[in-house]
Parts: C-alpha cells; sequence; structure tokens
C-alpha cells in the first residue's frame, strides 16, 4: 500500500515560514550581542574544512596500509586520531570519546543513535539525514539485515551483525573492509574511496 | 514512557528513506549554526573540561545549554507533534522558545521580524547585520576545537565487572531520559567498564548528571524482541548509565 509519509519533503510555504523565522531569530541575536554577525557562518565553514568525514577517511586509510595504526585507532580512536596531521582539536567537541569497531567477512557493524542523533563529529562531521530519521532508528536495532539490504548491503545469514547504539557519552563508527583491486593504491587514493555511509555501516566500499 | 523515547522495534514502517544530505533546506543551517553557537558560550564551561573562561567572553548570553537542554525540548513535546515535524523544525521551535523564555527577545519581536521577512522578499533576501564582538567567535572556535568531556573522576567503585549480567530498570520517565525505552526490564551482558564517570551536566528526573560509571552492554535479540522482525544473529549494544541498572 503506499504510504503518505512524506518523509523528509514538505510544502514550500512551511519552509519558506521556517526560513524566514531563522532569519528574524538569528538578526535578532546578533542585535541583541549574543552572537555576532560572523558566528554562524563560522561555525558552518568549521565543518566544511576542518571537522568532516575526510577526517575518518583518512583514519580508515592509514589503517589499511599500516597494521600498528589499526591496532591504535581500533584501541583508542581518539589517540590515533591525536597521531594525525589533523588540525587542532579532532577529540573536541561531540568526539571526545570515540570508538570504532571493524568489518571483517563474518561480522558487521552499524551504528544508530534511537534516542536522537548522537554521532562522532571530529571524524565523520555531521550526520545525513537517514540517521536522524525515526524509521531508520526504530527499525535497524531490530531488522539490521532488511534495513542494510534496502541501504544496497546483502549480506548472508552467516554474517553476524552487531548494531551499535551511540550515545552522549561514547560516539560510535565503523571500520570499514579494504575493497579488492586496491593494491599498490596511495593512502589519499584509498581515502577517496570512503564514504560517510560505508563509515557508519549502511554502505561497503567500492573502487 | 513517550513514543519518542521508545522507537526501538516499531512496527509498520516505511522502507528507509537514504536522504544523504546534512540539512535539506538552506534554513536549517541557520539553526544549526546558532544551536550550536549557544553550546560554546553555555555558562557553564568555567566548570567544564577543559575549563573556560566563559564569563570574560563579551556575549549578552548567559544561559546554560547543553545537548541535554536541546534533548529535553524535543522529548517534551507531544510525542503526535514530535513525529509531524522534521528534525531541525523541532531545533527551531525549542531554540527561539528558549530565547523567548529566557528573555532574550520577545515573542512580538520574533512574530513581527518573521512577518516583514514573509512579506517582502527584498527583505527576506537581504543580508544578515554584521559586527559584533570577534572574541564571541574565538570562544565558539575553542569550543569547537576542545570540547565539553563529560568525563569526570570516579566517586565510587563501578558496581558492576565485565561478564556480570545486569537488567536494565523500569525507570519512571519525566521529560528527558538516556535510556530507550524497549530496553526497560530486559537483561544483557557487561562487555566493557568505561574507564572514570560520567556526567551529563544537570540533574534530570530519572537520576542521571552526577558522575557515574558507564557500561558498554551486549543484549541479545531473543532477549529483546518477540520472533517477528528479528534477527537471530545479531547483537545490539548500548553504553548505559549505572543508575539505569540493577543485578540480574
Amino acid at each position: 500500500m503506499p504510504s503518505n509519509y512524506p518523509g523528509f519533503k514538505y510544502g514550500a510555504d512551511r519552509e519558506t515560514f521556517s526560513a524566514a523565522k531563522v532569519k528574524a531569530l538569528e538578526s535578532l541575536l546578533i542585535e541583541k550581542g549574543v552572537i555576532t554577525g560572523k558566528t554562524v557562518d563560522t561555525i558552518l565553514g568549521y565543518f566544511e574544512t576542518e571537522m568532516g568525514p575526510f577526517n575518518g577517511a583518512k583514519l580508515v586509510a592509514k589503517a589499511w596500509v599500516d597494521p600498528a595504526f589499526k591496532k591504535l585507532l581500533l584501541e583508542d580512536c581518539n589517540a590515533a586520531c591525536e597521531a594525525m596531521d589533523f588540525p587542532e582539536g579532532m577529540s573536541g567537541a561531540e568526539g571526545e570519546h570515540m570508538r570504532i569497531v571493524e568489518n571483517t567477512p563474518e561480522v558487521h557493524n552499524v551504528i544508530v543513535c534511537t534516542l536522537c542523533s548522537c554521532y562522532p563529529w571530529p571524524t565523520l562531521g555531521l550526520p545525513p539525514y537517514w540517521f536522524k530519521d525515526p524509521t531508520f532508528r526504530a527499525r535497524v536495532v531490530r531488522e539490521p539485515r532488511v534495513v542494510l539490504s534496502e541501504f544496497g548491503v546483502q549480506l548472508d545469514e552467516s554474517v553476524k551483525v552487531l548494531v551499535w547504539d551511540s550515545s552522549a557519552q561514547i560516539r560510535w563508527w565503523v571500520l570499514p573492509m579494504r575493497p579488492p583491486g586496491t593494491e599498490g593504491m596511495s593512502e589519499a587514493q584509498l581515502a577517496a574511496l570512503l564514504t560517510p555511509e560505508a563509515m557508519m555501516g549502511v554502505a561497503t566500499v567500492k573502487v | 514512557m513517550k513514543l519518542q523515547h521508545n522507537l526501538g522495534g516499531l512496527e509498520g514502517l516505511d522502507p528507509i528513506t537514504p536522504e544523504i544530505e546534512v540539512f535539506v533546506e538552506p534554513w536549517e543551517k541557520r539553526i544549526f549554526g546558532i544551536h550550536t553557537a549557544m553550546m560554546a558560550l553555555s555558562n557553564h564551561l568555567d566548570t567544564a573540561n577543559p575549563q573556560y573562561m566563559i564569563d570574560q567572553v563579551p556575549t549578552t548570553f548567559k544561559s546554560f545549554w547543553t545537548w541535554g537542554h536541546l534533548r529535553m525540548g524535543a522529548e517534551a513535546m507531544h510525542p503526535f507533534e514530535y513525529f509531524q515535524l522534521r528534525y531541525y523544525e523541532k531545533w527551531l521551535g525549542g531554540i527561539s522558545g528558549f530565547f523567548v523564555s529566557e528573555g532574550y527577545i520577545t515573542q512580538e519581536e520574533l512574530d513581527t521580524r518573521t512577518a516583514e521577512l514573509l512579506e517582502s522578499s527584498e527583505k527576506a533576501e537581504a543580508p544578515l547585520p554584521m559586527g559584533g564582538n570577534p572574541a564571541i567567535d574565538t570562544q565558539v572556535v575553542k569550543y569547537l576545537r576542545e570540547g565539553d568531556s563529560p568525563m569526570r573522576p570516579l566517586a565510587a567503585p563501578a558496581k558492576f565487572s565485565v561478564g556480570d549480567q545486569v537488567r536494565v530498570k523500569n525507570t519512571l520517565v519525566a521529560d528527558h531520559t538516556r535510556l530507550p525505552g524497549n530496553l526497560q526490564g530486559h537483561v544483557a551482558e557487561v562487555v566493557k567498564v568505561y574507564d572514570n564517570a560520567f556526567t551529563y551536566f544537570f540533574p534530570t528526573a530519572d537520576g542521571i548528571g552526577t558522575p557515574m560509571p558507564v557500561y558498554s552492554l551486549a543484549f541479545k535479540p531473543e532477549e529483546l524482541w518477540a520472533e517477528s522482525l528479528m534477527d537471530p544473529n545479531s547483537l545490539y549494544y548500548n553504553d548505559i548509565f549505572e543508575v539505569y541498572l540493577e543485578a540480574a
């Protein structure tokens, strides 16, 4: 039966109203000295250039080529971040305590935040909409293999699926499997293959 | 327990909408930025880990604002309204309501300004006001780099150890919790005891707030779910505050 659930799209009037309301709020906050005219753009720029999934991609690529680094990443994600040539603070906001779990041919990991949208900002940036969607949050904890198949990840029944619910305290993410056909690639080439979805466990890495 | 605290395992939903964008409308970026600025300017940061000289930052924002405050607003909503609003619509409602209730702006100011922007496309497209003290933005970036770790010294030894079976208590929930409702009454195995203790920055009615141990728990699917939709070859993990647990 077709569903009437609107997903993420609503009527244009509703978006126009929200756009006006948030602009009204931001302009009043600037006028009253709560924030400056540059505060919001400064924050958005930070997530475009310093804190984003490009950091996670570099960590995964390095772990794929360096077994000692992979061991460090799995044991202490924040120490692994410190060991990278990252901008200062990549164990900062919303990444103070991060943990990563490894996908293997026998075990597949996927992350969720059933209560809201907790996410490791320094390594993955900001969460995509599907992660914040109540439908994903409700279903993946109970029928993870079916949900993964809807994302295009087909797992054999013999593969154990581990679901990691992120919390305010601990932020989880996934070390995906290195795909075949990538022998001889540089870390930069490997990093370019990674997507946020692969590092959340709802996609595999493709060449 | 409200539906928004008890989402796990809900039946009869649609296939996943794999929308990979972080923001689906440009306005959503602005409310995300305002919330992040509020966290970076919160008055509790002089006692945070690391400590900030927050009282010297030249902002007029003098309130206490953490993720918990934002979550509490969304969780306090009527459940049927919660699910009618998109993610950042809940933020916009909660945050603008907070600035009104704390007296930074009046509802009339906000409504009048919103109406002006809706009436005039010229005003709607005009740039935002500039200016403000750049030291505010210095603090915002400092917060993004250094964070606000909830880790604190352990006051008393952890009650449970790796390998213990624990049961999630049937906690009475008010307007905010960090315990998914579908876990209540169920038994899990402790697979990790995290070092130190974790604060929640303010007390909740269901007992978190003061620094306490947090455990990584593994739940078997047959413990959580009836047979339908259950995946027998899966495990579910959650990191749970000690106050929510008892020996099984």
